[in-house]
């Protein structure tokens, strides 16, 4: 199995995203990496809001990228990331959003609010599991979250 | 003896109104000498033998002079002028004595009784005739004042008669507004008597009244109605409709003044304003009510366009997913299901995205409208259909098309759509040639893509610019929504489109482009 270089620990992910189904294609475009991860996965806004909140207090973990589906019931993709952007713990975590389309007003919004990347989930599975999967390894890269873990490196 | 009318000279002849003159003589055969004498100068002359006689004549004609015997039997000739000018209708008709005898005596008598002259026996005709011809012409020009007197007594009546029939108030004022004349509708509307109005000024009515300042016929304010107040004997007031029409009077310019009392009007007119204000703000409600109904419609394609996108991607992207797990280990048949699932499913998609241009297209009516050369986006829209040029040997000819006031993207959506549907619906017997052509009209400017494909049946002419139309199968043909999407970009632009067709021949799409786009009124 892979480890990361905090101690052998697969990659954190904190995950807000209703379609378990795309739970189910991101976890396989994760694995097509050779990715050691743990899913956070909260399944509404409010949930994943209450998480991100916590992230660093009381002995919850800090996750290394936030991976945060636009489309949420109640349309909250925003204020989870306003709640991600409060939280200083998360600061310097990457943080994306998933959508199929993001209007452009929409998309000027979440990165003022601070997402540092914006993930497409297109249409066909090759491109979904080749785009998904590249797109994290480089966040998490980036971030330099992937030493000693034997994702592939674009 | 009865008077007799010897004469009627030249009856028949029209000239100066002859006048009358009476002749009184007891002998008849100077009646007879008298008539001959004053023939020439063609007027009634009456005759009468006895005083009596020329007191009745007297009674029924004016003359214009008598000549009188003084030696008559019965009554004389003195007693008969004073009798005649003791008549108040003879109490001033000239009298001419003739007399044989020149006395004092009697002269003094006769001119005592009125007498104008004396003419002595033998008469000398010519004097006769020169002594009436004088009183001829005396009675004549007296008629003459009498009938210009008259005249002039008529007109006035009638102007007072016509000012007073009146339908309006009018005032007679001298040029400054000096009142001289009024009717009764100015008593009735301003309620004062006419006579303490006369010679007051017309501001005492309508104290914004003024004078006409240039020529009467140049001063447009003249014959034009104004509003003004008018001011009641109450001090009340009422708006009035005012007419100002001068008049040259033999010595001075008068202006007649017209007022009528407009507060029905007025009344009318605010009541109308009232109503199209009434009529305005319900138009603006029933707006507001549509656009936002539309805004509903608009929301609701849009979500409907993406939000069945996500499933849609979903069930494709497990469908292929599926197929590559169980890959090997399905029957062919069972893979040719799974294919069937993810062929729909993409086609789906693929008339989402179509819907998605097509909302896009049909609400970018923000777009900066600018010049747009016809040619460069012909080029273009070539361009992006390379492929198929290519693939399919086309040609694709335009030459001196226009430059129009456009919004270029939807322009360009308009043309590629339509020369790629030219390409699409080939003949399977013909290379495709497109050609494009412009003909400028009064309103604009007419564009025509003119293909030799398969042609379109004209029962489908109107059918084809819906949403989702085709006539041919999936592998043929497109989303059916490419002439939607023209047909919106058109009439954004604030054209129309329609199409021309020879089936098994070729097609004509046109469209039109208005020269003046913001004036024609761009359909929603």
């Amino acid at each position: 199995m892979t480890t990361n270089h905090k101690g052998d620990r697969p990659v954190r992910i904190l995950l807000a995203e209703d379609n378990s189904a795309d739970v189910w294609l991101i976890e396989e475009a994760l694995r097509r990496q050779s990715l050691a991860f743990q899913l956070d996965h909260h399944l509404t806004a409010a949930e994943a809001i209450e998480a991100v909140k916590k992230c660093g207090f009381h002995g919850s973990p800090i996750p290394d990228l936030v991976l945060l589906d636009y489309n949420l019931p109640g349309g909250q993709g925003l204020e989870i990331l306003t709640a991600a952007a409060a939280n200083p713990n998360l600061t310097g975590v990457p943080k994306a959003i998933l959508s199929s389309f993001l209007r452009p007003n929409e998309l000027e919004d979440v990165i003022t609010m601070g997402a540092s990347c914006f993930i497409p989930k297109p249409a066909s599975l090759a491109e979904f599991l080749g785009d998904v999967g590249t797109k994290v390894v480089y966040l998490l890269n980036a971030n330099g979250a992937l030493q000693g873990n034997s994702a592939k490196t674009t | 003896m009865m008077p007799q009318q010897v004469t009627d000279f030249g009856s028949q002849f029209t000239g100066p109104a002859r006048v009358k003159l009476l002749a009184v003589d007891d002998d008849p055969h100077n009646l007879v000498a008298l008539q001959a004498i004053l023939e020439p100068l063609d007027q009634e002359l009456m005759l009468a033998e006895n005083g009596t006689d020329a007191l009745r004549l007297c009674l029924e004609h004016d003359f214009a002079a008598i000549l009188l015997d003084v030696r008559m039997p019965v009554m004389d000739g003195f007693e008969t002028a004073e009798m005649i000018r003791s008549r108040k209708r003879s109490h001033r008709t000239p009298i001419l004595f003739l007399t044989a005898y020149r006395s004092d005596e009697q002269l003094f008598r006769g001119y005592d009784l009125g007498a104008v002259d004396f003419l002595f026996k033998p008469i000398v005709p010519e004097i006769l005739q020169s002594k009436v011809k004088v009183f001829v012409e005396l009675r004549r020009s007296e008629e003459r004042l009498q009938r210009q007197t008259e005249d002039l007594k008529r007109t006035e009546r009638r102007f007072r008669d016509v000012l007073e029939a009146a339908p309006d108030a009018m005032v007679i004022t001298s040029e400054d507004g000096r009142i001289e004349l009024a009717n009764s509708r100015v008593d009735m509307l301003f309620q004062y008597s006419r006579e303490t109005l006369i010679g007051q000024n017309i501001r005492t009515l309508i104290p914004e009244w003024e004078r006409l300042t240039a020529e009467p016929i140049q001063d447009s304010s003249a014959q034009m109605e104004i509003r003004q107040t008018g001011v009641r004997r109450d001090g009340t007031l009422f708006p009035a409709g005012i007419t100002r029409s001068p008049f040259h009077a033999s010595e001075a310019i008068l202006v007649t003044t017209s007022i009528r009392d407009i507060t029905s009007q007025v009344d009318a007119e605010a009541r109308i304003q009232q109503t199209n204000a009434e009529l305005e703000r319900r138009v603006a409600e029933r707006t507001a009510a549509l656009s936002t109904s539309n805004e509903a419609l608009r929301q609701f394609a849009w979500a409907a366009s993406h939000d069945l996108q996500e499933p849609i991607r979903t069930v494709r992207a497990y469908a292929q997913w599926l197929s590559e797990a169980v890959n090997g280990r399905l029957a062919e048949r069972e893979r040719g299901m799974l294919a069937i699932i993810e062929d729909h499913a993409s086609r789906l998609n693929q008339l989402l995205g179509a819907l998605r241009q097509y909302i896009h297209v049909s609400e970018s009516g923000q777009q900066e409208w600018a010049p747009v050369d016809c040619n460069a986006v012909v080029a273009a829209s070539v361009a992006t259909l390379q492929t198929m040029v290519q693939e399919t040997g086309a040609s694709v000819d335009w030459s001196s098309l226009p430059i129009v006031p456009s919004i270029e993207i939807l322009l360009l959506q308009v043309f590629q759509n339509l020369i790629s549907n030219a390409i699409k619906y080939r003949s399977s017997e013909r290379v495709p040639m497109v050609k494009i052509t412009s003909a400028a009209t009064k309103a604009g400017w007419t564009f025509s893509v003119i293909d030799n494909g398969i042609g379109i049946d004209a029962k489908y002419s109107e059918y084809i610019f819906g949403v989702f139309r085709r006539l041919h199968t999936v592998e043929h043909s497109g989303t059916g929504i490419g002439l939607s999407i023209c047909k919106a970009a058109v009439e954004r632009l604030g054209g129309r489109i329609w199409v021309e067709s020879n089936p098994g021949h070729g097609s004509v799409f046109n469209f039109t482009l208005p020269r003046d786009p913001h004036r024609e009124g761009r359909t929603q």
